[in-house]
């Protein structure tokens, strides 16, 4: 194994560890699909900021992104507090909003440019380890690892200062009101840090390995489960089996390792699921 | 909770200290790590720039492409063994023009960091090169080896990077350069010749994507495409209505589809044809943004560029 590969795997563990912890929260909210939704609806920001700048390579694309990320999680807000719809519906309804604008001014103003999400921000972890942060003539390793570093610092902080809240506006949101926890606040609160992890993983290792780890090992773990710490640990491990099983098989296969990931995060799943419909008992530590 | 965290930050400290001395580390031995003896390790994006490196390197280099026949370079997905290959290149050839979406940016970035890397697209003169529709700046049309004598200048650029990176094999670049560029004016010579039997009025191309703009300027077509430069853009109902229009209006005979696009767009202007009552053929397939199966004549540039025009002729000729 050389270095390239080494790094591709830290990577993986460290992503791992970041989705899984967002997406935890996300799939007891029933919103596992939110990553998905930010995926598609950041093209409009894109398609925004391009026109713009006009130029493909300017910063102001991702932050273009994030703003539409936000935009994206605070509209589904506000649509699903008017109960007239569900969670559900409410991310469905808006990421096609913003998706279908960001298509439209692509098509009217950008015809022929190479401009997709694709184009500004989806990263792919096989190329990770070749970009990397040198200062002078020291290199200081993958970018990869400091942007997926500093946003899994942001995750743990965050869940670690508001477990208390995050855990009973999850569960029991009438309970969280009457103890004086606003859950509107603390939902925004989870929804910016999911937003900017998705649009800051997507950057370095792509959607599809995104929208898998931070969908996938929760929803594993949740059948294995019934406590929200377990949860939490066992969407962790499985998250890192899920990164280093898959780095291998794409390794044995030499096919695309995200989409190797992915596969093998559902594979766990199946398997949790067969286990689970024959009839183990949820696992108490 | 006090050992929680410090058991975190000292779980923090392990992990960072190893990631140093990991650094410390590898950046000693890419220091010492000198060109080795052996072969030149080449890795190329598009099957065109793998096809021209074999011929010029010939058994004095390892040349690693990236992307197979068919695929469409600008949604190639990379695989577990493109990590070995990037890893161990020595140097580096790309299309650039944005033909590869964001792996330029990394292309860039390596060549930052002394790896040498290069877009052949450097080789032609600025002003040769033709603007993306929309005009912008940096947005040109990358599809430059559909013109025989625009990838003659490429393969000059590549020689002479080769020969200057690898001089012990200079001869051996050098020899076979001359050669290649002999054959390709030849084909230069047999395209034009094939490409003025099509009368004037039928030679027009229709394909997918707008791929064949410096093919059009070079041999005399009037190139149309339904997308745009870019495989991912969608066509439009009024870009298909409209060359419906156009193919009814000048009696076209046939339009072309491209192994690297999805055919249903195309398909979609026949049935937009046919419902004008005039018929127009689906005239064969074109090798676009890449070449064919390498066991197959149309595996190299020079079959490609062949099996292009005499399918082209061939449909197009009443």
């Amino acid at each position: 194994m050389n270095n390239a590969q080494m790094e591709i795997l830290i990577l993986a563990i460290l992503t791992s560890l970041t989705c899984t912890l967002c997406g935890t929260f996300l799939v007891l909210r029933k919103m596992a699909m939110m990553s998905d939704a930010i995926s598609h609806s950041i093209l409009a920001g894109i398609a925004v900021a391009y026109l713009y700048t006009k130029n493909i390579h300017s910063p102001l694309l991702i932050i273009g992104a994030t703003i539409t990320g936000l935009l994206t999680v605070a509209l589904v807000e506000v649509l699903k507090n008017t109960n007239l719809v569900s969670e559900d519906s409410a991310i469905g309804l808006i990421f096609t909003a913003l998706f279908s604008i960001g298509i439209i001014i692509i098509s009217k103003y950008a015809h022929n440019v190479h401009l997709d999400t694709d184009a500004v921000l989806l990263g792919e972890i096989a190329f990770a380890p070749f970009r990397r942060l040198n200062i002078g003539n020291i290199d200081f390793g993958p970018k990869a690892f400091y942007i997926i570093g500093s946003i899994l610092i942001l995750n743990i902080l965050f869940i670690s200062l508001f477990y208390k809240e995050l855990k009973i506006s999850t569960f029991d949101p009438a309970l969280a009101f009457a103890l004086g926890i606003t859950p509107g606040i603390v939902h925004y609160g989870l929804m910016g840090v999911v937003s900017i992890t998705a649009i800051g993983a997507f950057d370095t290792v792509g959607s599809i390995l995104v929208v898998a780890l931070m969908t996938v090992p929760p929803l594993t773990a949740y059948l294995l489960t019934n406590k929200l710490k377990h949860m939490i640990l066992v969407s962790g491990i499985l998250g890192i089996l899920t990164g280093v099983i898959g780095y291998h098989v794409a390794s044995l296969l030499d096919v695309s390792i995200s989409g190797s990931m992915a596969s093998v995060a559902g594979l766990i799943f199946a398997i949790a699921f067969i286990v689970k419909v024959i009839g183990v008992k949820p696992l108490n530590f | 909770m006090k050992y929680k965290v410090l058991s975190l930050v000292i779980v923090l400290v392990i992990l960072s200290a190893s990631y140093a001395l990991y650094l410390y580390t590898s950046n000693i031995t890419n220091n010492a790590s000198l060109p080795s003896n052996n072969k030149l390790q080449v890795v190329t994006t598009t099957t065109m720039i793998t096809d021209l490196l074999k011929v010029l390197g010939e058994d004095a280099i390892d040349v690693h492409g990236l992307m197979g026949p068919g695929i469409d370079p600008h949604s190639f997905q990379a695989t577990e063994g493109d990590v070995i290959k990037l890893s161990n290149a020595d140097i580096i050839f790309y299309n650039g023009l944005h033909l590869e979406g964001k792996m330029a940016d990394l292309f860039e970035e390596m060549s930052k960091r002394n790896i040498p890397t290069y877009a052949v697209t450097d080789a032609i003169d600025k002003s040769k090169l033709l603007a993306g529709e929309d005009n912008y700046e940096g947005s040109y049309d990358p599809h430059i080896w559909l013109d025989v004598m625009l990838w003659k200048d490429v393969v000059v650029f590549v020689t002479d990077i080769l020969v200057e990176l690898d001089s012990s094999n200079a001869y051996v670049y050098s020899k076979n350069a001359n050669n290649y560029i002999e054959e390709l004016k030849i084909l230069h010579e047999y395209v034009n010749t094939v490409a003025l039997k099509v009368p004037e009025e039928h030679r027009v191309l229709i394909t997918a994507h707008d791929a064949f703009q410096y093919f059009g300027i070079a041999y005399g077509f009037k190139v149309l495409g339904l997308q745009g430069l870019s495989t991912e853009t969608q066509a439009g109902i009024a870009d298909v209505r409209n060359l419906a229009d156009f193919i009814c209006q000048h009696k076209i005979p046939a339009i072309f589809i491209e192994t690297s696009v999805q055919t249903r767009h195309i398909e979609a202007l026949k049935e937009a044809v046919q419902s004008r009552n005039f018929n127009v053929e689906i005239g064969g397939e074109l090798f676009s943004d890449s070449m064919g199966d390498l066991h197959e004549p149309e595996g190299t540039y020079i079959g490609m560029v062949k099996h292009n025009i005499d399918t082209i002729t061939k449909a197009l000729n009443p």
